[in-house]
Parts: structure tokens; C-alpha cells; sequence
């Protein structure tokens, strides 16, 4: 029905910076946790890993954006700056202030872990606790801007929804988890000879486990919301109900990106939640469960972003 | 044409001219502000009962404007409902709406795009603008594309370098039914003040909150799903890259 104005690149931009966003709030927040930065062990352990993912996928996607702007693709490489020659009200304004904030911060942040052997105490460590406090910031701010970014245009019923950034906000911070915990599973030196990874991922499990649950409510008062109200919003949102991206979204989204991976977590967060059991998970199933976690996050993207773009206001 | 009328215009300066050190004159002597020369408001009034759909005004903008091709900033819609003989066919001409509170102004991250103060008259600084599509992503009608040469933001804008010189738009100017009439709001005198003052106009989708400056008068506003609920058959032509509306 309408043409696609904003495609893949646009689509991996909001999960790669999502992601990017998430893991660096993360990683800050993990490392603050930790007597405010002080302590060594396995919180600063899995600060580290965040802090040098975070700017990575953070950089690609904006790299991704830049390619898709109309001038650049005119030849007009570099005008973009005009971006940062002003400061208004709108979400893409301040959104690129925060972006490019973000992306300063979280570089400097991965530079005071970039070291022989970073602990706490060291020469960087005032830079990095200080940065980690700016880092919760801006993770929370570019991960919740990309959802208002969408949100803010009532031509737009399927996205103009007050929660749409709340769940790109907590499906960034879930992704930003699943991708810490890859990274620290395919990385990491912490799996015994059974191949079974030792209690330290449990904080990181558990918090995806509860980001994921969050996500799922948010999910469920964004569908109930859009059944609950008629014209253009449940005409576009029938897309999702019944329409062309049906299996998609259930299937793809909900099912595997958001049901199994709870599922999975469930079954070995359950007995050290409730029963204080030493926790153990197959390395396997903590690649599959963040894969999965990864999947579902590109999957909401990319429903989101073409069904808000197929739909529009009903009438003339 | 042209050349009597900027006479005319030339005439009319500088009788302007005499009654601005006029009215500087008074306010000296009796230190009273006059209020400065009155913003002007820009509507066009389109009216579908004299549109027969010739389509001379997509064309007129065409050339005026050097859209390239593939590309639209004014079309016309053809619409079609019923069946013979209880049928009606009408025309609903298309053209930024330069509405008072318009989403691509709200949106836009370089303030690229604004409503002039002076005329209402929204328009794109191409040597500002981006590319970024966020405008083309908020506006409710549609009116934006990305021109393939510069690479930025473009639609009508009330054909700006000629209003600016007392002309009016190349559509209006060509429209041969005169079902397309342009003037100040701000003035109760000019003929769109007076058309809309006596008669029932529309703007397209109101329920939006943009304040469409373009006033319709008999524009029908039926799409495919009333028709469907009125169990009519409807055919609707839009005549532009984009098949459907959007």
C-alpha cells in the first residue's frame, strides 16, 4: 500500500543501536552495582565485556543511517553535520545529540577496560566510574529515543503509541543482556570441564529473565490497547492481527524471541531463584537462549518499522 | 501578461512606498504604533464542482517546478462510485495542504522545513535538509518525496518564487475552470475569504489536527472501506507513482 521510506538500513539501526545502547547501560550499571565501581569480581568482569561491545554495534548502525539519508545517496556525503548545527524539539534532534554523546562516552568508556589487565584502582578507573554514571544515561536515553522517534507522528497509527518506546526501551535492554551473556559464553574462560558455566551468569540471566517478562507485558498492553480503540490505530494494527505480518510478529517475535527464551530461562534461573541452588546452565543453551533473545529484538524492528509504514490514516 | 501585471505591482509600490512615509509621517507626530504591514495567511480554495479533471495544474507544476519525473507535487484524483445510471464521477485535485500546524515542521531535525511567518507558506530549504525521510514519514497526505537530484525533501510550496512577486500559483494560474482560487485568509476581502465565508468547505482528514490551509468545496471524501460499507463499487485513480493513496 505505501511505499517503504525507511528499510533495512533504518530497521538495523534501531536494533544495533538498541543493542549497543543496552549493553552499555548494562555494563554500567553491573559496574556501579559493584560498591559503586569499586569492587573486582565478577560484576567488573561483565562490565568489561559490555563496555567493549557496546560502542560496536552503537557505530555500524549509525554508520547504516547515514547510508540511507537521501543527500548522501545525492552525493552530498557530509550533510548530515547539519544535524549538529541545531538543537530542536524534534525526537531525531535530540536523539542525534544523545546518539553522538553516546557514542563518545561509550569509546571512552571501552578505553578505560582496554588494557593489559583493567581491575579496580587502576590508572583509568576514576575516568571509568565517571563515565559508567554517564553511560546508564545515555544507554537508557538513545535505546528509549528510538522508540519515540517512531512514536511521535499521529500519521502513523501504528506507531504513535506512548508504549512503543517503552518496549524498544526494555527489548534494548534485554538484547544488551542476551549480548553480554554471548559474548561472555563464546569468550569466556568460566566453563568447567563439563562444559557447564560455573553461578556467574546468574545475575545476567535473571535480569533478562525479568526483562523479557516486562517485555511481554509490555507487548500485551500494546496489542490490548490497540483492540480496545477503533478507527486508523485498529485498522493499522490488523497488520499484526490477522494481516501480512502476522506469523511474523507471533511467530518470529513472540514466540522465539520473547516465549522459549523465558521458557528456557525459567527452567534453570527457577532453582537458585526460589531454592538458592548453585546456578548452571549448558553453554549451549545460553548461546541459544541469547541468540534467540537477538533474534526476537531484530524481528520487533522490523515488524514495527514496515507496519508502521504500510498503514495509515484511514479516509480522506 | 506577466509584464502589465508587474507593472501593476511596480504602480502599486510605490503608491505603497507614498502611504508607508505616510504612515511613518503620523506615527512620529502622534507617537501612536501603527501595527506593521499584517502577516499574510495563504489558502487555496478548490472547488470540485468546476475541476473536470484535466490535469493542465500536474502539469503547469511540472514545468514550473522542474519535478523530475516519477515525481508529484500536485495531481488530481480521479474518483468513481456506483453503478449506471446511479453513478457520479468527480475530481479531487492534490497539493500540500501548508496546513497551521504541520507534522514535517515538528519533525524535522534540522529546521530545514518551517512555516514562513510572513505567509503561512511551509517550505524546504534544500541547502539545510538532509534526507532523512522523517518528514515524508509525518505528513498525513502523503505530499513529500525525496527528490532524486538534490537528494532532499521536496512538495509544493504555493510556487513561492512567483507568489513572492504578487503572482499566483502555476495551477491556479492555468486552471481553466477556475476551480482553483488563491489568496490571503488574512484579508476578508479576497476571493478565497469570501468563498469560504459562503460556502460549506472540507479540508482532508481533519481528525489529524495539522489545520489544512486548502478548502475544499463539494470534495468527495469517499475511499475504498465507506464504499465498502455503503455497498457501492468505487474506483479511485490517484494518477501518481503511488498507485494508492497514502
Amino acid at each position: 500500500m505505501h511505499e517503504l521510506t525507511w528499510g533495512l538500513p533504518v530497521i538495523l539501526y534501531l536494533f544495533l543501536g538498541g543493542l549497543g545502547a543496552g549493553a552499555g547501560a548494562v555494563s554500567a550499571s553491573v559496574l556501579l552495582r559493584s560498591g559503586g565501581g569499586d569492587q573486582a569480581g565478577l560484576g567488573f568482569k561483565i562490565a568489561r565485556c559490555g563496555a567493549l561491545i557496546a560502542p560496536i554495534p552503537v557505530i555500524l548502525g549509525t554508520g547504516l543511517i547515514v547510508l540511507e539519508l537521501g543527500t548522501f545517496q545525492a552525493g552530498n556525503w557530509f550533510r548530515f553535520i547539519n544535524l549538529f548545527k541545531v538543537i530542536n524539539l524534534s525526537p531525531m534532534s535530540i536523539g542525534s545529540w544523545v546518539l553522538g554523546l553516546f557514542i563518545m562516552v561509550s569509546l571512552v568508556y571501552a578505553y578505560t577496560f582496554l588494557k593489559a589487565d583493567p581491575h579496580p584502582g587502576d590508572d583509568r578507573h576514576q575516568l571509568r566510574k565517571l563515565s559508567a554514571w554517564a553511560m546508564v544515561i545515555l544507554g537508557v536515553g538513545v535505546a528509549l529515543y528510538t522508540g519515540i522517534l517512531l512514536g511521535a507522528m499521529p500519521a502513523r497509527p501504528f506507531w504513535n503509541s506512548p508504549i512503543l518506546a517503552m518496549l524498544f526501551l526494555v527489548s534494548a535492554l534485554s538484547t544488551g543482556v542476551a549480548v553480554i551473556l554471548l559474548g561472555r559464553s563464546v569468550f569466556g574462560k568460566h566453563v568447567d570441564k563439563e562444559g557447564k558455566t560455573t553461578s556467574d551468569a546468574y545475575l545476567l540471566a535473571s535480569s533478562d529473565m525479568l526483562l523479557i517478562g516486562f517485555e511481554i507485558l509490555v507487548i500485551f498492553l500494546f496489542i490490548m490497547y490497540s483492540h480496545l480503540t477503533i478507527g486508523s490505530v485498529k485498522v493499522a494494527m490488523g497488520v499484526i492481527l490477522g494481516g501480512e505480518l502476522t506469523t511474523l510478529f507471533w511467530f518470529g517475535f513472540v514466540f522465539l524471541g520473547l516465549l522459549l527464551p523465558i521458557l528456557i530461562e525459567l527452567k534453570y534461573v527457577i532453582p537458585t531463584l526460589l531454592f538458592q541452588k548453585q546456578y548452571e546452565i549448558p553453554r549451549s543453551m545460553e548461546v541459544l537462549v541469547s541468540v534467540l533473545v537477538l533474534i526476537g529484538g531484530f524481528l520487533l524492528r522490523y515488524v514495527v518499522v514496515i507496519a508502521g509504514q504500510i498503514t495509515g490514516s484511514i479516509g480522506i | 501578461m506577466s509584464e502589465s501585471k508587474q507593472q501593476v505591482s511596480r504602480r502599486d509600490f510605490i503608491k505603497k512606498m507614498a502611504t508607508g512615509s505616510a504612515a511613518v509621517a503620523t506615527t512620529t507626530v502622534s507617537s501612536v504604533a501603527l501595527p506593521a504591514e499584517k502577516n499574510k495567511r495563504y489558502a487555496m480554495v478548490i472547488d470540485t464542482r468546476r475541476c473536470v479533471g484535466c490535469q493542465a495544474c500536474s502539469v503547469a507544476c511540472k514545468t514550473e517546478n522542474d519535478v523530475p519525473l516519477g515525481e508529484t507535487r500536485n495531481w488530481v484524483e480521479y474518483i468513481e462510485k456506483g453503478e449506471f445510471p446511479n453513478v457520479r464521477r468527480s475530481f479531487l485535485p492534490r497539493l500540500c495542504n501548508h496546513c497551521e500546524d504541520p507534522q514535517c515542521v515538528s519533525v524535522c531535525p534540522t529546521g530545514a522545513t518551517y512555516k514562513r511567518k510572513e505567509d503561512g507558506i511551509v517550505v524546504v530549504d534544500s541547502d539545510v535538509c538532509i534526507g532523512c525521510k522523517y518528514c515524508i514519514q509525518a505528513c498525513p497526505y502523503g505530499m513529500r518525496f525525496i527528490n532524486p537530484k538534490t537528494g532532499t525533501a521536496d512538495k509544493c510550496d504555493f510556487c513561492l518564487h512567483r507568489v513572492e512577486k504578487g503572482l499566483v500559483p502555476s495551477c491556479v494560474n492555468t486552471c481553466q475552470g477556475r476551480a482553483r482560487i488563491f489568496g490571503d485568509l488574512n484579508d476578508p476581502q479576497s476571493e478565497v475569504s469570501q468563498l469560504v465565508a459562503t460556502n460549506a468547505t472540507t479540508v482532508l482528514r481533519p481528525e489529524m489536527g495539522t489545520g489544512p490551509m486548502v478548502f475544499y468545496i463539494d470534495a468527495d471524501h469517499t475511499d475504498e472501506r465507506d464504499a465498502e460499507k455503503q455497498g457501492i463499487y468505487v474506483r479511485i485513480d490517484t494518477h501518481r507513482r503511488q498507485q494508492k493513496r497514502v
